[in-house]
């Protein structure tokens, strides 16, 4: 049984650091509207955000991880669309239907994207946490579980199963 | 929690990836299926006879060349047995060099390319390359797309004339050109005819590009990738129980009497 450090209240929690959790996500549209024609640029961006706002506390990493995770398949779909586009485009290929059904799937990815995103960044502002299908686990899970000392794996015995 | 994880990757996983299938079947408006071989030959008939209408592609009456164009087609229908479509060949008379494919398994054929041909082999390479757009449906789903099923299928004589000239035009994309390559290389290979010849009649073509009797011929309408087709011909390495058997025909004979 793995155990996780408590969740703070929004009380515990200063506006400062709510303001900086809400910016993870408030950043991430600033870079997407720059992004468009280099998706990738979207991630740099989250990237940095992580870096400088690590240390404030759990409850902004939780936010800013849950951004950055959520970012990685975005970017990754707009990139893919957009190099479809181009090699389509400069080869003079089709526009199949699976190129239209990738295009639909990815709108569909960036408008969740971003109705969760601004959800996340209101819920943030509040001191409240709010966990995104998979993303939300897996930053909570990176963030708020206990490490053994040192880094180092601990061998602890077991009572016998049932 | 690393289950939970898990299992909520797959549900993301699998909501978009079936978004996207979804999608991709819903957005197939080209979809040649929509028309069956039936209807095609029969709007094919019509297109023919309108485009044969036109003194640009007049019909060209010599047995002999007639002849020699069926025994060419005949060869290379040897390799396809199980085809739906009944090809016909007409030649028309026109100094350019052309041939273009029409629905319904029609293919025609100018004087100018007949001429232009060292060998009736060459002339089976062209004609295999057709006959590869024939079976991959081309030129129905590119009829399909530009126009809507709706208007293809309408027996509207205004309608089937406006369609017969934009036939004369049509070109195809990279992929489609090089799908019917291929297509012919193999068929080539199953009539005995060195599927190589595609190649050497490339190189032909790409010597005489500039000149203006070509301009017309969707063949080479993928120029600048026109490379890429006489790289991907040459690389064509047929089986190893092969042998050739040459086209008996007397082809000097017939150029003379074009």
């Amino acid at each position: 049984m793995m155990d996780y450090h408590p969740l703070p209240q929004p009380d515990q929690i200063e506006t400062r650091i709510k303001e900086d959790a809400m910016g993870a996500y408030f950043m991430m549209f600033a870079t997407m509207a720059m992004g468009i024609p280099l998706p990738i640029l979207n991630l740099v961006a989250a990237i940095i955000y992580y870096y400088v706002n690590r240390d404030k506390g759990k409850f902004v990493q939780f936010h800013t991880l849950q951004s950055l995770y959520s970012q990685i398949p975005v970017t990754l779909l707009n990139s893919g669309l957009v190099a479809w586009t181009i090699v389509n485009l400069v080869k003079d290929l089709d526009f199949t239907g699976f190129y239209w059904g990738y295009l639909v799937m990815v709108a569909a990815a960036n408008l969740v994207y971003f109705v969760f995103s601004l959800v996340g960044a209101i819920r943030a502002r509040k001191g409240l946490f709010y966990y995104f299908l998979f993303f939300g686990k897996l930053a909570y899970y990176q963030v708020y579980r206990i490490r053994p000392e040192g880094g180092q794996s601990v061998m602890r015995n077991k009572p016998p199963g049932p | 929690m690393q289950k939970a994880i898990l299992r909520d990757l797959l549900v993301l996983l699998g909501v978009f990836g079936l978004i996207w299938m979804l999608f991709s079947l819903f957005s197939y408006p080209e979809d040649p299926q929509l028309l069956s071989i039936q209807k095609e030959e029969v709007l094919g008939e019509a297109y023919v006879d309108l485009i044969l209408l036109n003194p640009l592609f007049r019909e060209y009456e010599n047995s002999m060349v007639d002849s020699a164009v069926g025994v060419i087609g005949e060869r290379l229908l040897e390799g396809l047995p199980d085809t739906e479509y009944s090809y016909h060949f007409e030649v028309f008379d026109s100094e350019m060099i052309n041939a273009f494919t029409v629905p319904g398994g029609n293919i025609l054929i100018s004087t100018g390319l007949i001429g232009f041909c060292d060998t009736p082999e060459e002339l089976a390479a062209v004609i295999a390359h057709e006959m590869g757009h024939v079976e991959e449906r081309h030129v129905i789903s590119r009829l399909i797309k530009e126009l809507g099923i709706e208007i293809l299928s309408s027996g509207d004589p205004y309608v089937i004339g406006e369609i017969s000239s934009l036939l004369t035009s049509t070109s195809f994309d990279r992929r489609q050109e090089e799908e019917a390559d291929s297509f012919a290389a193999e068929l080539l290979e199953a009539t005995s005819i060195e599927p190589r010849t595609l190649a050497s009649f490339f190189r032909k073509l790409e010597k005489e590009m500039d000149n203006e009797l070509l301009n017309q011929f969707a063949f080479i309408s993928t120029h600048p990738n026109f490379y890429s087709r006489i790289r991907d011909a040459l690389l064509y390495v047929p089986g190893d129980e092969f042998t050739t058997r040459s086209i008996d025909l007397n082809w000097e004979e017939i150029r003379a009497g074009l």
